[in-house]
């Protein structure tokens, strides 16, 4: 009888053996993140002056940009802050902005004072955009608020001054500011500035909105929307506001994520705005100064039952390798993020379902977003910066996704196998992703509300290859901002992606254009086609490193 | 309850016509055993015995309703709803007849078929009237035309309120209708009896209406453990559940409430949206049309289907459909921007950019009228 038992375990367990070997693919070996905010010193929290009233714009705070603003080849960082409310101010210390530099042994410098950005004359901070729209060489900063934006420019010597006063950009009185973007719609080699606004608001006209005498934050339909600005940069550090001329003006939106690609490919940058509520933005560049929106046209003003949803971030790469730049928002939970595949440059196809973006998406509320080929596989994944709207429900704390990219056509979550930092359950929102210290891997910067960020370095040990351009433009605007870069690998694989800094909710990321080789080690060009026209190949450069490529005079 | 209320309907009516007149001589003893078999409970053989007599006496309406009665009686509503019909071409206003065939329609879930038969025999017989009241009632219901539902019920209240079928019939009607202060003290009629499914059902439903979801969720899912087989009770479940972001959750109830109530209205309407939005669409397709089967022209699942029209490529389909929904409804926002998307891949231009401003014009005055606040 004994014996008889232990055959029946031997060809039970055999059978489970052979099913294991036959049926199913090993995992792959998958980076995961850690913090390293903890090893820095530095006060920064993400303070919307939460104080039990509920303030329409108290939900949006933390913007986060990363730039080297001293060129010391090392990537910094950069938060926005919230105001003391209602007086919409920063009055406090704990409100103000933080600029981290790297030192480049995982552990970051406050030079926020020194540099001159804490912000203490603005308002409630949102979003932030890094670019060099004087070409000097050193990126400058961009900042949208409720009360005035701000223009930073970096003086080159770790300082910075803001010169928004005599540049023009201007808007109109106590409208909201949330995004903006830095691209070059003109191609005269001069990065022009798209702002993302949401409405009229002041804390004067602030709406109260309770259920049982228990306070929410408001639906943004009680709230008009606004138009999003579109700023040409003149040169000499004077901008012209060019909304009503350009098409911009005759479209209110409740503006958040912006998305600047080259959706047509025909040689000059598109903008796509995600919009909280109302129907999304695809203005098409007519190359001639003017934009057409074709939101409709393009299938991606609306979901598939023409509806319009809390969209949030956005981004635009080409998730799929087939050289036209695709498109992906985020948007609350129970809504469905928005994954949409270019076709031939002519339109969006709607891809949620079919990539099972929908069914992963449902039960996050998404902030900042992006594609980021997080292990270098040569695949963009998708992430999402999540948390609840507001804190009345138990899954009010989320904790962030990502969607690992299988052979371009459909989306896996691996999130809780990216380390227990990756999973921190907090109300997330803004992000910005940046190679911190060189290693070819792309970490995360995330900000929470009420939290210090997490500041996640990616190990970087799946063995995989990759390659950083940092491109620097002479006919084009100095950051390539706009370049498209088509990358083929020796086996032949194209891998495509372009010049941005825009990217998700309220965040600006790193330029230096990044492309992961899989467990290929040798590339066979790299071509370059810049926002001048011009088309540069560099021929077999070596992997695993940062390739600066400067546009060639002509 | 209702379907027990159907049965009843239909054991009375079938002897009144069992009892009618018969013809003489050999072919009336046909009849008469057929009529025989019937009454002894022997449906096939009283099949077979109509079916017998009808060959030599086709333009027999007793006979052709006596046979749909008896299909009707083994399940076999398709060929009762046939025989119905031919037996309403030699009489066309015969309501016996019509509540026959609308209690047929009935038990297939057709409810709007059933319901314009039901309509049409109480305007003919008066003494209908009372029988097909909670019929109707549950028919109104199930098509979501609770105001109508309301007006039916309304009259009976002082004879009828505290019979648990009525009030829980009432009380749907009430809640559909947004009378939630009249619905939530029919609901106490029914808690004052003591807790029971049908409460817990109907208080859910408030509160899912009042977004007051974390009570709805507590209601519905007692509900559902008092009696899991109330109808309505898991597509309710699901409605909340999507509300909450809990998308599979919501498949499952949706999926529960079809395995027993195969043509729920709101479950294959979820599902086939959800089908669609994860790019299935066949099931999608599916789904919708049973759905479209349960409410005849239900503009809500026309346009779902006009959406997966325009996925499939079917652009001509969609177009046609969506002009004739904004046609029906010119205020209708969403199907004038989804009309718009489908002009311009048809290369319409010109339609597209009509469309389209229609639509936010439309999309900016609901705006402009925004009053209120809603959650999120």
């Amino acid at each position: 009888m004994k014996r008889w038992w232990g055959m029946a375990v031997a060809t039970a367990v055999g059978g489970v053996l052979f099913v294991a070997a036959s049926g199913a693919q090993p995992e792959p070996r998958r980076p995961h993140f850690t913090d390293i905010a903890p090893k820095s010193d530095f006060s920064y929290r993400t303070d919307n002056n939460f104080t039990g009233r509920k303030y329409f714009p108290q939900t949006m705070c933390g913007g986060v940009a990363a730039f080297d603003f001293d060129n010391d080849g090392r990537m910094d960082l950069f938060f926005t802050n919230g105001a003391k409310l209602p007086e919409l101010a920063k009055t406090d210390p704990r409100f103000y902005h933080c600029l981290l530099r790297n030192r480049g042994d995982g552990t970051f410098e406050d030079v926020t004072a020194h540099a001159g950005l804490l912000g203490k004359d603005l308002g409630f901070s949102f979003g932030v955009a890094a670019g060099d729209y004087d070409n000097d060489g050193y990126q400058d900063l961009f900042i949208c608020n409720a009360g005035r934006n701000s223009l930073y420019h970096n003086n080159g010597n770790g300082t910075f001054t803001d010169v928004t006063e005599g540049s023009g950009l201007t808007k109109p009185k106590d409208v909201l500011s949330v995004a903006a973007a830095w691209f070059d719609y003109d191609n005269d080699g001069k990065l022009d500035l798209i702002v993302s606004n949401y409405t009229v608001w002041t804390p004067q006209i602030d709406k109260v909105c309770a259920i049982n005498g228990q306070e929410y934050y408001c639906h943004p339909k009680i709230y008009p929307g606004v138009a999003h600005r579109l700023y040409q940069n003149l040169g000499n550090g004077r901008f012209a506001d060019v909304t009503d001329s350009s098409g911009f003006g005759t479209e209110m939106g409740k503006g958040m994520g912006i998305a600047i690609a080259d959706y047509n490919g025909d040689g000059y940058m598109d903008v796509f705005v995600a919009n909280d509520t109302v129907r999304n933005f695809l203005f098409l560049n007519q190359k001639n100064g003017t934009f057409k929106e074709a939101g409709y046209e393009w299938g991606v003003a609306y979901d598939e039952s023409g509806n319009a949803h809390s969209s949030m971030g956005a981004d635009a790469r080409d998730y799929d390798n087939d050289g036209l730049p695709d498109l992906f928002y985020n948007n609350l939970k129970g809504q469905i993020w928005g994954l949409f595949h270019n076709v031939d440059g002519k339109y969006m196809n709607y891809v949620s379902g079919l990539s099972h973006v929908s069914r992963l998406s449902s039960h996050s509320s998404g902030w900042s977003n992006g594609f980021i080929d997080y292990n270098n596989d040569g695949w963009k994944d998708l992430y999402s910066s999540n948390g609840d709207i507001d804190d009345m429900g138990q899954i009010s704390r989320q904790p962030d996704t990502m969607f690992e990219n299988v052979d371009g056509k459909e989306f896996r979550d691996v999130s809780t196998q990216l380390g227990a930092d990756f999973s921190h359950a907090g109300f997330q929102r803004g992000s910005a992703f940046v190679d911190l210290n060189n290693d070819g891997f792309m970490d995360l910067v995330v900000t929470s509300l009420f939290e210090k960020p997490r500041i996640l370095i990616n190990s970087a040990d799946d063995g995989n290859h990759w390659l950083l351009v940092n491109t620097i433009g002479r006919r084009s605007n100095r950051d390539g901002v706009g370049a498209v870069l088509k990358l083929t690998t020796a086996a032949g694989r194209t891998l495509y992606n372009h010049v941005t800094t825009s990217d998700g909710f309220m965040s600006s990321s790193d330029k230096r254009v990044h492309f992961g080789l899989g467990a290929e080690k040798a590339i066979q060009t790299l071509e370059i086609r810049w926002p001048s026209g011009t088309v540069q190949t560099v021929k077999k450069p070596k992997a695993d490193q940062i390739l600066t490529v400067t546009e060639p005079e002509r | 309850m209702t379907k027990l209320a159907s049965i009843c309907l239909i054991a009375g009516l079938l002897g009144s016509v069992a009892q009618s007149q018969q013809p003489e001589g050999d072919s009336g003893a046909l009849l008469q055993q057929a009529i025989s078999l019937h009454q002894s409970g022997d449906f096939e053989g009283a099949i077979r015995g109509y079916r017998a007599f009808l060959n030599g006496h086709p333009e027999s309406v007793q006979a052709r309703s006596n046979l749909g009665a008896a299909l009707a009686h083994v399940g076999r509503y398709q060929e009762a709803i046939a025989e119905y019909n031919l037996a309403l071409e030699r009489s066309p206003d015969n309501p016996a007849l019509l509540l026959n065939l609308g209690l047929a329609y009935y038990k297939m879930g057709h409810h709007a078929e059933a319901a314009v038969r039901f309509e049409r025999a109480a305007a003919l017989s008066p003494q209908f009237k009372e029988q097909v009241t909670l019929l109707l009632a549950v028919c109104y219901n199930s098509l979501g035309r609770y105001k109508e539902a309301v007006a039916l019920l309304e009259p009976l209240e002082t004879a009828k309120a505290g019979d648990p079928g009525f009030d829980y019939l009432y009380g749907t009607a009430l809640i559909g209708d947004n009378q939630e202060a009249r619905g939530a003290a029919v609901i106490d009629r029914i808690v004052s009896r003591g807790d029971s499914a049908e409460a817990r059902l109907l208080r859910g439903t408030l509160e899912l209406s009042a977004h007051d979801r974390d009570k709805a969720l507590a209601d519905l899912q007692k509900a559902i453990e008092l009696n899991p087989r109330l109808p309505g009770a898991h597509a309710r479940l699901g409605e909340l559940l999507l509300t909450l972001g809990e998308t599979e959750r919501a498949r499952g109830a949706f999926s529960d409430e079809l395995a027993l109530e195969p043509d729920e209205f709101t479950s294959n309407l979820n599902l086939g949206v959800l089908a669609k939005e994860e790019q299935d669409y066949a099931s999608a397709r599916h789904y919708l049309e049973r759905a479209l089967k349960v409410r005849p022209n239900d503009p809500g699942v026309r346009y779902q289907l006009a959406n997966v029209d325009l996925a499939t490529g079917n652009l001509e389909q969609a177009r046609q459909a969506l002009e004739t929904l904004v046609g029906e409804s010119p205020d209708f926002a969403e199907g004038h921007a989804t009309l718009a998307t489908v002009y311009y891949r048809l290369r319409r231009a010109a339609d597209g950019d009509r469309e389209r401003a229609l639509s936010q014009k439309l999309m900016d005055r609901r705006d402009a009228a925004q009053t209120g606040a809603k959650t999120r």
